[in-house]
């Protein structure tokens, strides 16, 4: 069922596309277009993530990370091989994206966890990237409670992926 | 931290510093082929929904929900926050963002404080209300997946909890502050 999902948007898409007189070949590769400057722009930081994230890795920190937060993350029924994840998240989006296909391809790409693992990525934002990003050409100094509502938000989206790929 | 976890490996493993450096740098390389190929499929269908109208249209149906939970009397604000979060939820990560940055500096009161309006726009874009999660999708096929599109339900479910939990605390929260601000007044 889900198999046909993607296909019959696509489809969707072209059809209005169509009926709107879009020109739908050449529409379709000026986006495509934009792919190459953006992979450029980010490739710096997904190796610069991936660099540091290899190190911790390799060094034990990660481990010691993980088991020293596996309790609370147990508690919330996110599976402690997430911990990375969940944590780098609120940071960078390019960095989460490298993380992702670490898990993908270590456990599966139709395992549980990288299930929710896409979940959990597909259902959050880079928050400390777009708060400075959104308040970096205004005065607002002082953001009260913005930040702590949407960490709040990110950890009840985390528990609620891993809830529904779970029954789902 | 980084720092340190080369300290330990220069101690356990010196020989190893560079190695796992350059052999994480490669799989970043590969990892960055990946996405373009993902990137090129999806910004080619993101730019005929564009081009065909479907943005703004997504835009004019948010417009009363906006008015509502933002509380503002502006028109060209509401319009931008509209195009804003019509194109977040279209996966158009890159162009909403010249729109937000724009309501941010119309919302803007120069007090240094941030009003209730800024946040709610601050939460909204940190929840991210996202109708297709393209580019998790777009890796997970490029990983061997049977059925990459599985998650959309899942990731649909639980980002409209967070975003309608995202807005509740806001808007609980103005009504807490506004009510500490008047006690103070009297």
């Amino acid at each position: 069922m889900s198999a046909y999902f993607i296909p019959i948007i696509f489809i969707s898409i072209f059809c209005y596309a169509k009926r709107k007189k879009v020109p739908t070949y050449d529409t379709f590769a000026r986006g495509a277009k934009k792919a190459i400057p953006l992979v450029v722009d980010i490739f710096p930081y997904v190796a610069t993530i991936m660099i540091a994230v290899a190190l911790l890795r390799e060094s034990g920190a990660t481990a010691w990370l993980a088991s020293l937060c596996s309790p609370i993350f147990n508690l919330l029924g996110i599976p402690s091989q997430l911990i990375e994840l969940v944590l780098l998240r609120p940071f960078t989006g390019s960095g989460s994206y490298a993380i992702l296909n670490d898990i993908l391809l270590q456990f599966g790409a139709d395992s549980y966890i990288s299930r929710c693992a896409c979940v959990i990525l597909g259902c959050s934002e880079t928050i400390f990237y777009v708060t400075a990003l959104y308040t970096s050409k205004t005065n607002v100094k002082k953001l009260l409670y913005a930040i702590p509502i949407a960490l709040i938000c990110a950890v009840v989206g985390s528990i609620l992926a891993c809830l529904l790929c779970k029954i789902m | 931290m980084v720092v340190g976890s080369i300290c330990t490996l220069v101690w356990t493993s010196p020989a190893g510093v560079l190695s796992t450096m350059l052999g994480s740098a490669a799989d970043a390389f590969s990892l960055a082929l990946e996405l373009c190929a993902v990137y090129a499929v999806w910004l080619g269908m993101l730019e005929l929904v564009d081009a065909s109208g479907l943005s703004q249209k997504l835009a004019k149906l948010l417009h009363p929900f906006i008015k509502k939970i933002f509380k503002i009397e502006d028109p060209e604000t509401e319009k931008l926050i509209a195009l804003n979060m019509s194109a977040n939820m279209l996966g158009l990560g890159n162009a909403s963002t010249p729109m937000g940055i724009a309501a941010m500096k119309r919302l803007d009161d120069g007090s240094g404080v941030a009003t209730h309006a800024i946040i709610m726009l601050i939460v909204i874009n940190s929840t991210s209300i996202q109708l297709l999660p393209s580019t998790v999708i777009g890796l997970r096929a490029a990983a061997g997946s049977l059925s990459a599109g599985d998650i959309i339900l899942p990731t649909l479910l639980s980002t409209i909890c967070t975003f309608a939990l995202g807005i509740s605390l806001v808007i609980l929260f103005g009504k807490l502050r506004s009510k500490l601000a008047k006690r103070r007044a009297r």
